[in-house]
């Protein structure tokens, strides 16, 4: 009789091991697969380069952002294929700019629980294109500039908030790392502030002199520090047809600017033949796409010491 | 055994009153288990898709058409609400705002325009293909592509609202792009496309060729420096391809386009309730609701239509049983010489008992099979009827 009774406290103490060791074993899976899910970076895609910058700067390890759109095209004017709108669809979250930027956006399926438009918050601050005239950057199809302005960030005041907007976005999704986030969210604050209040001190001189956008891109730049600026419709790429040239005459009769401001450095000819109507060139660079060398801060450094001649 | 086959040649024999008899009991049996039957599975299908669904904001008016509408994409037309509904519940942050718009029919199956999110609620999953990308595709759910005979790469043209609408928009030749694993629910008989592609559906966006460019003047209402106006022979376009899509655009602002209602899913309890709170002002024009509250309150009806038609039941039950006593007693006064002979040819009277009971099990186990048969096909078709009678 004690034998059996024996028997059965060791079979009952080896069920109970193994219970302890299989639920020891899940607990482990279990904890294994939260710290792997809490772990892993949060996968973002983003539609223009100023937000993959945000996203990166604010997110840091904890993010990893995707920006598919080739350096050779305007992130305004892409098209994603089918697999690409499917991996932005599956993305943890997706940063739009918000104001019409990204065409695409309105003829495609977001998520929107993970769709984040960062614009949104000063919407009421939106600006309009009035130009409504087609064009065409070389092969790549006719589009004008018309509805609103897309090129928000270059306010950098409004850049700000929309980096706001991200750092509220990955908070939400990671309130864990929440601190982290914030310490660098409030870093970028401060570079971008700081980049901004030295826009209004260059241009704080001098800041009705006239001068022509070589694009209608420049409207939040224009607005948010006061320039006089009127737009045209050059390439930087491309040398200027005559009908360009007579525009500009025109426009220069109501608007004597003795600068153009490009979006990248233009080619010798075009500039040659600015310098015949007695106009500079300098090169503000929006940073739709990602830079050749550099990142967003860098090119706004360099794009606020190309205006500066400007305002002397 | 003897008395069984004996009953059954006597039953065989008498065939009118026995397939009468048959007829009445079955009939009897089949109506109370074939109600519960059917309210058994309009409480599942009803309650678990509203359980399921936490508010539901929409215009005011009936609750049950907007719950029914919202849900099971009812033939019920709730008055539509602007989109910006649900930007005011994205904006409050208390809740996820799902939009729908259910409105047109694609070959006798509902169009519900949503967002992708509504995918993930309800945890749709595609079986085959893959799900909506760009505007103008769609994706089916099960059965309706069964029924359709729909597979991924065929085409779906939206119903027009009125044969005699001369005027109104074209219908929209779709792009079935995948097919929704089976769900069991309202979701399966849906042809699902992007809110977008509903509003295009319904002419507020459209796509049509480039008025700058016409060449053909009788294409050219008029034209100034910065407006062309074109005349009705303009050509719209029926589908929305990769060439013609970014000629596909919508007029004035999305934000005021209809929607029929918003399915709001909240962060938490207290967010829900605050939620609730914000719609009940009297200048209010949207209203909130709890799905499951309405479903609750049309069972409750139906439960008590339910308890009428048990008593008349009951009454009918108990006037079959007494008519068929009354047959069987008559039968016996009938058979009385029968039974005499039977009594002198040497037979217990224990016998002709058996004999008696056997004719009774007989045609009561018909009855119940034939009972059990109906039933079976009753609860095959349950779905389809509960869809057919409490649904619409």
């Amino acid at each position: 009789m004690n034998l059996l009774l024996d028997f059965t406290q060791e079979i009952s103490m080896f069920h109970r091991q193994s219970l302890h060791r299989v639920a020891l074993c899940m607990a482990f899976v279990f904890i294994g697969a939260t710290a792997s899910t809490a772990d892993s970076p949060l996968n973002i895609y983003v539609v223009n380069y100023p937000l993959k910058y945000f996203a990166e700067r604010i997110g840091g390890p904890h993010v990893k952002v995707t920006f598919p759109v080739p350096a050779d095209v305007d992130p305004v004017y892409w098209t994603p294929e089918v697999a690409e709108i499917g991996a932005y669809q599956q993305a943890d979250l997706i940063l739009l700019n918000g104001a019409g930027y990204a065409k695409w956006v309105g003829k495609v399926s977001l998520p929107r629980s993970r769709t984040i438009d960062t614009s949104r918050e000063f919407k009421d601050r939106y600006l309009t294109v009035k130009e409504t005239m087609t064009h065409s950057h070389g092969a790549k199809g006719k589009h004008a500039h018309e509805g609103p302005a897309f090129t928000t960030w270059l306010d950098l005041s409004l850049a700000a908030k929309q980096a706001e907007a991200v750092f509220g976005a990955l908070a939400r999704k990671r309130p864990q790392q929440k601190d982290t986030f914030m310490a660098n969210f409030l870093s970028l604050k401060n570079d971008l502030l700081t980049l901004d209040s030295r826009i209004k001190s260059v241009v704080s001189n001098r800041n009705t002199v006239p001068m022509i956008f070589s694009h209608p891109v420049y409207e939040y730049l224009a607005k948010g520090y006061g320039l006089n600026g009127r737009s045209v419709h050059w390439e930087p790429d491309q040398e200027p047809s005559p009908g360009q040239i007579t525009e500009l005459s025109n426009v220069l009769e109501m608007h004597p600017a003795q600068w153009m401001i490009w979006e990248g450095p233009p080619i010798t000819s075009a500039t040659e033949n600015l310098k015949t109507m007695g106009i500079r060139s300098a090169v503000f660079d929006p940073c739709g796409n990602v830079p050749p060398e550099g990142d967003f801060l860098s090119v706004m450094q360099r794009n606020v010491s190309n205006l500066e001649p400007i305002f002397r | 055994m003897d008395s069984l086959y004996l009953a059954y040649r006597y039953i065989t024999y008498n065939r009118i009153k026995t397939v009468v008899l048959v007829a009445c009991i079955t009939l009897i049996a089949f109506l109370p288990f074939a109600l519960q039957l059917l309210l058994d599975e309009s409480e599942r299908q009803l309650m678990s898709r509203a359980v399921s669904t936490p508010l539901i904001v929409g215009a005011k008016g009936s609750a049950l058409d907007l719950v029914m509408n919202s849900l099971y994409f009812g033939n019920e037309r709730p008055e539509t609400i602007s989109m910006e509904a649900a930007n005011r519940i994205w904006d409050s942050g208390l809740a996820m705002a799902i939009p729908m718009y259910t409105r047109f029919q694609a070959r006798g199956f509902p169009i519900v325009g949503t967002a992708m999110d509504y995918f993930d609620f309800r945890n749709l999953r595609v079986a085959s293909g893959r799900p909506l990308a760009v505007l103008g595709e769609c994706v089916v759910g099960a059965r309706a592509a069964e029924e359709l005979n729909l597979e991924p790469g065929d085409h779906l043209i939206s119903s027009p609202e009125s044969l005699f609408d001369l005027a109104g928009v074209y219908p929209l030749k779709m792009k079935v792009v995948g097919i929704f694993d089976r769900t069991h629910t309202a979701d399966d008989l849906a042809v699902f496309v992007d809110l977008k592609t509903a509003w295009v559906i319904q002419g507020l966006g459209h796509g049509h060729q480039d008025v700058i460019q016409l060449k053909d003047p009788t294409l050219v209402l008029k034209r100034s420096e910065s407006n062309v106006a074109a005349t009705a022979k303009l050509y719209h376009y029926t589908e929305i391809s990769e060439k013609n899509i970014d000629s596909f655009h919508f007029h004035g602002n999305t934000e005021v386009y209809p929607i029929s209602a918003v399915i709001a899913v909240p962060t938490d309890e207290k967010s829900g309730t605050i939620l609730q709170g914000r719609y009940l002002s009297k200048e209010e024009t949207q209203q909130i609701l709890r799905p499951a509250n309405v479903i609750d309150g049309l069972l409750q009806n139906i439960f008590r239509i339910k308890n009428v038609l048990d008593a008349v039941v009951s009454v009918v039950a108990l006037a079959t049983i007494m008519a068929i006593i009354l047959v069987f007693a008559l039968s016996l006064r009938l058979r009385q010489r029968e039974i005499q002979t039977i009594f002198k040819i040497g037979c217990s009277r224990l016998t002709i008992a058996k004999l008696l009971a056997a004719e009774i099990l007989i045609i009561v186990s018909s009855s119940a099979a034939l009972c059990g048969a109906m039933l079976m096909v009753v609860h095959q078709f349950t779905h389809d009827l509960v869809r057919m009678l409490f649904i619409g």
